[in-house]
């Protein structure tokens, strides 16, 4: 069996959620113009 | 010193070498100062200089080190895309999309993710050259995983950086 690293875990739920949080906050705090 | 540990050190010390230049380039061409944007790259620097080796070097938080090292490879080609976009030249010409950009910058992130896959990938898989190759395209840690990821990484950036102003 493959090792799906954390899949199917609540670790894996909650860091998909903060990541989707994390990467839309950081294309709000970037702002080079 | 076994081979693995003797490849290992390699690996990492090639992975360590590319992220200081990369750190090195940033302090030199922008300080934080300037832009709260800089302090991306500082802490993407840091990460990769002192958590991502030693993520790498422990078997049990070895997979940590790989996503962590591909991810923060995604988001030095992300942002620097998005530097690119906003500093575009007028004339859409080959010569000036490789070379008005910061298209050989993010190559070198490239080999940033590939030497951190290499240390996976020989960690985890073995190091002889009878193992076959297994495992699916899209499911981690194969490249279509981070394909994926890349993919839906980038669209959530663009929404957060078009929405959210």
């Amino acid at each position: 069996m493959m090792n799906r690293f954390l899949f199917g875990t609540k670790l894996w739920v909650v860091l998909h959620v903060a990541a989707i949080a994390f990467f839309f906050w950081l294309g709000h705090f970037i702002q080079f113009k | 010193m076994t081979q693995r540990i003797y490849v290992k050190s390699t690996l990492l010390l090639g992975l360590f070498t590319v992220c200081l230049s990369g750190l090195f380039f940033h302090l030199r061409f922008h300080s934080v100062a300037d832009n709260p944007s800089n302090f991306v790259p500082a802490i993407a620097g840091i990460l990769s200089l002192l958590v991502v080796p030693i993520l790498f070097y422990m078997k049990r938080t070895l997979s940590y080190g790989y996503v962590l090292n591909g991810m923060l490879a995604i988001i030095g080609a992300i942002t620097m895309v998005h530097f690119s976009i906003s500093h575009l030249s007028p004339e859409y010409t080959l010569k000036t999309l490789f070379f008005k950009t910061l298209f050989s910058d993010i190559l070198i992130l490239g080999g940033v993710f590939f030497t951190g896959k290499a240390l996976f990938d020989l960690d985890t898989f073995g190091y002889s050259a009878e193992i076959e190759r297994k495992g699916r395209f899209l499911r981690y840690p194969g490249y279509g995983w981070w394909a994926l990821h890349l993919t839906v990484i980038s669209t959530v950036y663009a929404l957060g950086n078009h929405f959210w102003r």
